[in-house]
């Protein structure tokens, strides 16, 4: 009877179309990965190039003022510092003083500020929290001081609000010629800044002191400049050191000698910092060059206008040579120049078609694009700052390190002065668009890659690829879970008849079993995280050790979790159950690095896209060994699992990437740990993730393996 | 109740229909006639904030310099500046405004009186401006006291796009907004002669609403096109001036108070080429030919000067006037009034020749004008039988009410 039969309620489009992908999940899967591979591999070409989108900055507007004056004073600066004896034990102070005579001299205020070197501490729980005040007081032993000088220029007619800092790192130990001339490109712009009317922003200049290296001297005094502390120094060190340092009573002289209270110095809000570095190798092209690092800590970037007004200035205004890190390896591979030889063909035939379409770029730029890109996505994931902007970074000021190289050629002397001047008058051009700045950096991208100094991938073209190969994950996970429902429920009926409500119950609650190996498998990842705090203290130990102790902890922790897993996996004899069982484990571990690299695609979206990579191929592919007869398509099966999963294990993993970029030879096992930890000293997501999203799935997936079925 | 409604209602109608009918009678005669140029305003605008819009404020402190030097005072000009270049921190010559790189003039020298300045400067005021609907407070210096016979100039610079320009950053003006208020002027007789200069992107498209006689806009640019700034000047590290207001003023600079030149060839100077934009203007609103209208006539404060035998007898007797006008204006039947004041009018015209004396006070201009009507309306005597005769049926309705 046709018209008695009841009218099955079509249901909504949305739906239907989930439920045909799911049902076409595998080829789904297939597309999507492709498609994303190909995506990430497509960036170079969709780059777009870089324009200055802030309407106040105005780079360029205004013709440099640094007079040869300026330059000759600053060259006879360096030269001052250059020849301080190096062999002395006070050249520590020495420095400071120099600078301290001359800023005076300028008209500037000027303090010293003091800090105490801080071993890098494992602080599992920090990873998001700003810096902690209170780790100034902590771990200090007197003799080990550094000293960074702190040079102000109020703005004669600004309101004091805000502040643009310029920052040259130096060794006061050890003063290398290029720290010297850095330190002479700062002096020579602030004797600028110090005449000028056109200040809206207070000037900062930080010679600091690198030799506990050069972050750490930026971010103690960071540190300090935002968490106020009232009081003379003498009663910081009274509190803090039983017996003054001799340091110290230098510095007490000195404070009576010049006269001028040495209380911390504040100047207003950052608007940017700028640090200046000369490297003591030469360029390797005919002009002066000038590097830009931009990563600062989990991936966080400065704002892109910033970058654009350091490349714009240098181009245009200096004619120098403006390069961002790239990966040297990816320059000679044959296969990015084999995909650039289509791409560029590809373009070519576009433009046979249409004139208008012009997507396509030369191999000699893909190549030169995608090691670059793959550079800045390397940094980024890594979540470990470039330079000392990365302290910046951490207060929400965009922040930026400019290496200038110098191309060595005979007639030094004249060089000398010549590569102040570019320099200078680089700084002087930033600082003085920067000056013109009325609000925040906000105009331009903060998430972004890039392909070359002046070409870009935004956050809407990249996201695309990791969109692409996440997709698949929920669609497959949610085809597992119903194919699995279907069989089971199939299975009940043939073994208990029909109408047995207990099991049809006992059914649809299964998957919980495969929930709880997955939440236990990730609460040991949370234990895994942990436990380099409890053992990394042990004195006197190689990274290579360390690094087996990590293994041979994983692997105990895992075989005591196998034990205790074990008894899930008895449950539930017969093969049916068995086969189910595994297709929920696989699901609901899916479901998992799903969720994991959603959540770390908000935190540090490099290390996903990275990490989904890795972790999307592994998690499709996982099929229990035991699961059909030994045909050539399993055992093809089987081989492609067992690679994979062998890659997907952190420390293979690095190696292989490692010794495929740089060659196999200068690569040993401890480099791992090493990299470990200083993830960890650098308070990066990545580790986080590494430990509590990755190596769960690699275990988990582990499991499917092996299940026995 | 509403018996006695209805016959109040009649006398209203009846009130409303003589009063009208007197209005059209009046409003006739209006229409045929000419005011006299009295008097030039300026209204200078810039409309734009912030230290990289430095060229907007040095535009519309060069107009304003130009129009007082070809003659219109201080007090007739009001100057709106939203932002203070000249004390900007960033400013590398504090206190001095350029619109050229070579420095020689200070734009904001000795005399420079800005009636509204920084965020005064809205959209609002600048309607209550132009409109004259202002607070009680606010002084006579920050209004624009035109009048009927005024020649008024608008000029605005900033930030503009489709029938809009930006105001501060956070307002916009749009193209109805100035219709509407030019025509509420219009009815409030706050002009006779209105040209209205606009510096900005798609200028052209701001003039579109307008429909008020005696209108002449121009714009810097078409619908579509963008206004250039002239020059940087790379001392100061900004653009100092934008093409269009940089060839009006190259066009002035050539004038003094006395020259002739006509609208026509102010407008035949723009260059497209040297501009990088289409100039615009405006003229179908406009009656008077360009080419016999001097630009004076709107950028400075020259008037027609007509000799007079007797300055003060005619004086003496208008103030005289003046007094029962304000007298009659406050009693209540409007029409008989308006009837006894036109038959002095027509006596004094016989006695004095207002016709041929330069009118400056609002009384005696009135007076001029409805006498020139009265002169233009043969049958007089045939008018103030209609006024009676108006009158009586008033006064039938009147007295069957109180009976």
């Amino acid at each position: 009877m046709a018209e008695k039969e009841p009218v099955k309620s079509k249901p909504r489009p949305i739906i239907r179309l989930g439920l045909f992908l799911m049902s076409h999940s595998l080829l789904v899967s297939v597309v999507c990965c492709t498609a994303g591979i190909l995506a990430l591999l497509l960036l170079p070409v969709l780059a777009k190039n870089t324009y200055i989108s802030e309407n106040a900055l105005m780079p360029g507007s205004a013709s440099p003022m640094l007079s040869s004056d300026d330059v000759s004073e600053a060259s006879r600066f360096v030269d001052k510092i250059l020849s301080l004896d190096s062999s002395s034990a006070s050249l520590g102070i020495e420095i400071p003083r120099l600078i301290k005579q001359h800023i005076t001299a300028l008209g500037g205020e000027v303090n010293y500020h003091e800090f105490r070197s801080q071993l890098n501490t494992f602080r599992p729980l920090q990873f998001f929290a700003s810096p902690d005040p209170g780790i100034i007081q902590e771990n200090s032993s007197c003799m080990s001081y550094g000293l960074n000088t702190v040079g102000i220029i109020r703005a004669p007619r600004g309101d004091g609000k805000e502040a643009i800092v310029i920052v040259t790192p130096y060794n006061s130990r050890k003063v290398t010629a290029g720290e010297a001339l850095s330190l002479g490109i700062g002096y020579s712009v602030f004797s600028l800044l110090t005449r000028v009317t056109w200040l809206a922003k207070d000037i900062i200049w930080l010679a600091s002191d690198s030799q506990y290296g050069e972050y750490a001297g930026v971010a103690a005094w960071l540190r300090e400049y935002h968490t106020p502390f009232f009081g003379g120094l003498g009663k910081l060190h009274s509190e803090i050191c039983c017996e003054p340092s001799g340091f110290s009573e230098f510095e007490t002289d000195a404070i009576l000698e010049t006269g001028i209270s040495d209380t911390f110095r504040h100047a207003g809000t950052m608007a940017a910092a700028l640090v200046i570095k000369v490297a003591d190798s030469s360029s390797e092209f005919e002009k002066d060059a000038l590097s830009i690092y931009a990563e600062a800590s989990n991936g966080q970037m400065p704002n892109l206008d910033l970058v654009n007004i350091v490349n714009y200035l240098a181009v245009h205004g200096q004619n120098l040579r403006v390069k961002v890190e790239k990966i040297q390896s990816f320059l000679h591979s044959w296969w990015l120049r084999g995909l650039g030889g289509l791409f560029e063909s590809l373009g070519k035939l576009a433009r046979s078609l249409n004139p208008q379409w012009s997507f396509g770029i030369s191999i000699a730029e893909y190549v030169e694009g995608s090691a670059t890109l793959a550079s800045s996505l390397y940094n980024q994931a890594l979540g470990v700052p470039t330079g000392p902007h990365g302290a910046f970074r951490d207060y929400q000021v965009d922040a930026i390190t400019m290496e200038f190289s110098r191309q060595l050629s005979p007639g030094y002397r004249n060089r000398q002065t010549e590569f102040l001047m570019r320099g200078g008058r680089l700084v002087e051009g930033v600082v003085r668009s920067v000056n013109n700045l009325l609000e925040k950096f906000h105009q331009s991208f903060f998430l972004y890659l890039l392909t070359s100094p002046n070409r870009f991938v935004s956050v809407g073209v990249y996201m695309i690829a990791f969109a692409l190969l996440v997709a698949p994950l929920p669609m497959v996970a949610a085809s597992l879970f119903s194919d699995a429902s279907k069989l089971g429920s199939m299975n009940e009926q043939s073994t208990s008849g029909p109408f047995s409500k207990p099991a049809l119950k006992f059914r649809s609650w299964k998957w919980l079993h495969a929930a709880r190996t997955v939440l236990i498998v990730q609460f040991w990842g949370a234990f895994m995280t942990l436990l380099p705090y409890f053992y990394c203290h042990i004195p006197n130990s190689s990274p290579m050790t360390r690094l087996l102790i990590w293994i041979v902890l994983l692997i105990i922790s895992l075989l005591l979790l196998w034990l205790n897993l074990g008894s899930i996996f008895s449950h539930g004899n017969n093969t049916q159950s068995q086969r189910t069982q595994w297709a929920y484990l696989k699901s609901v571990t899916i479901a998992a690095a799903f969720t994991g690299l959603c959540l770390m695609s908000v935190i540090n979206f490099a290390t996903a896209e990275i990490g989904a990579l890795l972790l999307v191929p592994m998690c499709l592919m996982t099929v229990p060994m035991k699961l059909k007869g030994w045909t050539l398509r399993t055992s093809m099966q089987v081989a492609c699992n067992l690679v994979l999963t062998f890659l997907g294990f952190p420390p293979v993993a690095f190696v292989v990437l490692k010794g495929a970029l740089k060659g196999f030879d200068s690569i040993s096992i401890g480099e791992f740990w090493t990299w470990m930890e200083a993830l960890w000293e650098w308070n990066s997501a990545t580790y986080v993730y590494i430990c509590m999203v990755h190596l769960p799935c690699w275990v988990l997936c582990i499991l499917t393996l092996l299940h026995p079925c | 109740m509403e018996s006695f409604n209805f016959p109040k209602a009649v006398a209203f109608l009846v009130v409303l229909i003589a009063t009208n009918l007197t209005g059209a009678i009046s409003s006739t005669v209006s229409h045929s006639t000419a005011t006299m140029h009295t008097n030039n305003w300026a209204v200078l605008v810039c409309t734009s904030r912030f230290w990289f819009n430095y060229r907007h404020m040095a535009n519309t402190l060069s107009l304003y310099r130009t129009v007082k030097r070809l003659g219109i005072p201080d007090e007739r000009i009001i100057l709106m500046l939203a932002d203070d270049m000249a004390c900007n921190a960033r400013n590398k010559y504090p206190a001095q405004v350029f619109n050229n790189e070579n420095h020689r003039l200070n734009l904001y020298g000795d005399n420079v009186e800005v009636d509204y300045r920084g965020y005064e400067v809205t959209v609002e005021n600048f309607l209550r401006v132009l409109m004259g609907r202002h607070e009680n407070a606010v002084p006579r210096s920050k209004r624009l006291l035109s009048d009927e016979g005024s020649h008024i100039l608008v000029y605005m610079t900033g930030h503009g796009g489709d029938e809009f320009l930006k105001f501060q950053d956070s307002e916009e003006l749009q193209s109805h907004d100035l219709a509407d208020a030019v025509k509420q002027m219009k009815e409030k007789r706050r002009f006779k002669e209105l040209l209205i200069m606009v510096d900005t992107c798609q200028a052209a498209t701001l003039f579109s609403q307008l429909h008020s006689p005696g209108v002449l806009a121009i714009g810097s640019s078409l619908k579509g096109e963008n206004s250039y700034s002239h020059h940087l000047d790379s001392d100061v590290g900004v653009s100092v001036v934008d093409r269009f207001t940089f060839y009006t003023l190259a066009f002035f600079e050539r004038l003094n108070m006395y020259n002739n030149a006509s609208l026509s060839s102010l407008f035949n100077s723009y260059n497209p080429n040297l501009l990088l934009s289409t100039a615009y203007y405006r003229t179908d609103l406009y009656q008077r030919r360009l080419e016999e209208v001097p630009v004076t006539n709107f950028f400075g404060s020259v008037m027609e000067t007509i000799h007079t035998d007797s300055a003060y007898g005619a004086l003496s007797g208008k103030q005289l006037k003046s007094g029962e006008i304000k007298m009659s204006s406050d009693s209540s039947g409007e029409d008989r009034q308006r009837i006894l004041e036109n038959s002095d009018v027509k006596d004094q015209g016989s006695s004095l020749n207002i016709k041929d004396q330069q009118v400056t006070c609002p009384f005696t201009r009135t007076l001029s004008t409805i006498h020139e009507r009265v002169e233009k309306v043969k049958d007089v005597d045939g008018l103030v039988n209609f006024g009676l005769v108006l009158v009586i049926p008033l006064l039938a309705v009147s007295s069957w009410l109180s009976s």
